[in-house]
């Protein structure tokens, strides 16, 4: 049982560098949270506060009803998987997983049992006598995760976990560590930069940019309706894309304006747009929010050279010239374009985006300016 | 690819040597011939020298003697004694070392106000050279005049000005006090390296796995120094088994036997009985023992490594 409540929480390092910055978070029991963001966001920092590693500068944590400001790690019922792994290397695999039951006093039968019951469930029982510099990478990995297992903690922390394996393994360990946060009914709280484990992870995705939360939401919900463009930018592969323009409201319709491209807005955009003609905004379209059907009079369509085709197996991206900017979509792989072609694609008017230009927030979102 | 450079040098095994085997071996020479001259020649020479009961006092006569001079030396009572007084001094100044040199690295490897400073100071000993200490510890020990009779007596702690070096029961404490002071810089420079290449990770994982403090420092701290220590050992022991300086400046052996030490004893029976037969048979002696020495230890801190 573990609820982990941040209010008004900043980290400030030695030298005046602010880490984390007046952050509130709400984690739930049982939770799986993924901390997403650039390097250098204070992702790690917010786990390292959670775990007792880092102290809180200015604000108070809490687990469940207890501020824990100035508890100890020991006593914070927490494991934790570093991106290093931080196995013990003088010890055997078994040692190392068995080392924070050890250090609690766990009578030894039980130990063996627990070490033994995980080292199984991941896979490594015939590795139990090595030394950690006997094991690959992804075997490293799985003993750190057992190591974290066998404490049946209350909350479950990883920094990066994955990040030093190779791309195969990352994908296959992300079904794994999915399973472990189902068997093993904890919080789970998961440091990483790649948005593609987020999106597959979490129940709820805290994307962070310089120590200050950009939005908290379902997965979903993150990628659907980014609040700002740095959130727009950072899901996404290949990224959203951006046309700057204008917005034009004649006869009671609202429609985004670059050169001579024009996008008729959808009813809810428009509705908030029209009263402000010649606000100049950016216009975000996923790569993968396009057709090449259903293009009518009335659809919103954006018209461009094509400029680069690069195939990739199951899909086709086209790079493309629209209104002097550059623009990358995916197509299916029946389209044949050649480079210098014209084209002409449906754009789907409930997936675009509109940011302010100067502030870069989604005009989407609730309360947005 | 692989065939056309392996054609060259096949050809080449039936004619001798290939260039690059040449070249390398005109480069090595300069080296090998310095290292053969300063270095495996005495050996060499000394092991002969061993052999023969060469004695200044009569140079006409160089009786080869076989392994007489090595019979005389280990069956000589006198000997032990000196072999008994150096693993006393050796014991002593090793254990010292290690002890003050894990204490005062454990230290430097933290962060504190100062830190440069104190670590910049610690290493003026190692700057010293071996005769300047001795000098300099000769004067502190002076019975007359010497820093430490001075101390002692402005705190009170004695009387009146002590004999320091002519009391046989405290002159080894007292020559293994002054080789420690000297010695301690490069080994805290050792344990501090090790001390370094440990990731700060793994005391976040043990705090995180509920070590406290002191068996943070038990199963990650002084684990990883294993084999710094091993080497700090290892050096020291060589060091303080063939140690000559202080004893000579300090003290010549005395009072009495009190310091005659197997070095001591070497320098001796080689520089003032002029007997160089024996005393490269007593080198040879000491030499096997330290190696045999250095390898137990190496083989009993490093084994589990
Ligand atoms: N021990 C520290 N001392 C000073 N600054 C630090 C320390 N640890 C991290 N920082 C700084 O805090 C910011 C956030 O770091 P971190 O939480 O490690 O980011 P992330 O894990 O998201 O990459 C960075 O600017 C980093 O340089
Ligand atoms: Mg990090």
């Amino acid at each position: 049982m573990a609820r982990i409540t941040f209010k008004a929480v900043t980290k400030r390092y030695a030298g005046d560098v602010v880490a984390v910055r007046d952050l509130d978070l709400e984690i739930f029991d049982k939770e799986f949270v993924v901390l997403l963001g650039p390097s250098g966001c204070g992702k790690s920092t917010t786990l390292n506060m959670i775990a007792g590693l880092e102290e809180v500068t200015e604000g108070e944590l809490w687990f469940d009803d207890e501020i824990v400001n100035t508890l100890p790690p020991h006593r914070r019922d927490v494991a934790m998987v570093f991106q290093s792994y931080a196995l013990y290397p003088h010890k055997s695999v078994y040692e190392n997983i068995a080392f924070g039951l050890r250090m609690r006093r766990v009578a030894a039968e039980e130990i063996d049992r627990r070490v033994r019951d995980a080292a199984a469930k991941l896979e490594i029982s015939h590795l139990l006598q090595r030394r950690p510099s006997q094991l690959s990478g992804g075997q490293r990995q799985r003993v750190a995760l057992g190591r974290a297992m066998v404490r049946q903690p209350a909350v479950f922390l990883m920094d990066e976990p994955l990040s030093n394996l190779d791309a195969a393994l990352r994908i296959s360990m992300r079904a794994e560590i999915k399973h472990l946060h189902t068997a093993m009914q904890t919080t789970f709280v998961y440091v990483t930069h790649d948005q593609a484990e987020a999106l597959t992870l979490a129940d709820r995705i805290v994307v962070m940019n310089d120590g200050v939360i950009q939005q908290i939401g379902a997965p979903d919900d993150i990628y659907e309706r980014p609040r700002n463009t740095f959130v727009a930018s950072f899901l996404g592969n290949p990224p959203i894309n951006y046309l700057d323009g204008t917005i034009e409201g004649a006869d009671g319709a609202v429609s985004f304006r670059r050169g001579g491209m024009r996008v008729a807005l959808p009813p809810a955009l428009a509705a908030r747009l029209r009263g402000s003609p010649g606000r100049e905004v950016k216009l975000g379209i996923r790569p993968e929010d396009v057709s090449r059907h259903g293009l009518g009079a009335e659809t919103p369509a954006m018209e461009g050279i094509v400029d680069t085709v690069l195939p990739v197996g199951s899909d086709r991206f086209l790079g493309l010239k629209v209104e002097g900017c550059d623009v990358f979509v995916r197509v299916d792989k029946q389209a044949h374009h050649r480079e210098g072609e014209p084209v002409r694609l449906a754009l789907v008017p409930e997936r675009l985006h509109v940011f302010d230009k100067a502030s870069g927030l989604s005009l989407l979102a609730d309360g947005a300016p | 690819m692989t065939a056309i450079t392996s054609l060259p040098r096949r050809a080449a095994r039936f004619g001798g040597p290939t260039y690059d085997e040449r070249n390398a071996l005109v480069l090595i020479a300069p080296l090998a011939t310095v290292l053969f001259a300063v270095a495996v020649f005495p050996i060499l020479y000394s092991f002969y020298i061993s052999l023969y009961g060469l004695k200044l006092t009569r140079p006409h006569r160089v009786p080869f003697v076989g392994l007489e001079n090595y019979v005389t030396v280990l069956t000589d009572p006198q000997f032990w004694e000196a072999v008994g007084r150096t693993a006393a001094f050796s014991v002593m100044s090793v254990a010292a070392v290690a002890v003050i040199a894990l204490l005062a690295a454990l230290l430097l490897n933290e962060e504190f106000p100062g830190r440069r400073v104190l670590s910049a100071v610690l290493l003026v000993p190692w700057a010293i050279p071996y005769v300047a200490n001795a000098l300099m510890w000769k004067w502190i020990y002076d019975s007359n005049y010497g820093a430490l009779n001075g101390l002692l007596y402005q705190l009170d702690f004695i009387n009146s000005y002590m004999v320091w070096l002519g009391d046989a029961d405290k002159t080894l404490a007292l020559i293994a006090n002054a080789f420690v002071w000297k010695e301690v810089p490069l080994a805290v420079i050792l344990l501090l390296v090790g001390l370094k290449t440990i990731p700060a990770d793994l005391y976040a994982a043990a705090k995180v796995d509920g070590a406290n403090a002191l068996q943070r420092f038990l199963h990650v701290t002084l684990p990883a120094l294993k084999s710094s220590f091993a080497l700090v050992i290892v050096y020291e022991t060589m060091m303080a088994i063939r140690h000559f300086d202080l004893f000579f400046i300090l003290t010549e052996g005395g009072p009495g036997d009190a310091s005659h030490v197997v070095a001591w004893r070497i320098y001796v029976e080689t520089f003032r009985n002029l007997n160089f037969g024996l005393g490269a048979a007593m080198s040879y002696i000491l030499a096997l023992a330290t190696l045999a020495l250095a390898y137990a230890v190496i083989r009993a801190l490093a084994q589990r490594i």
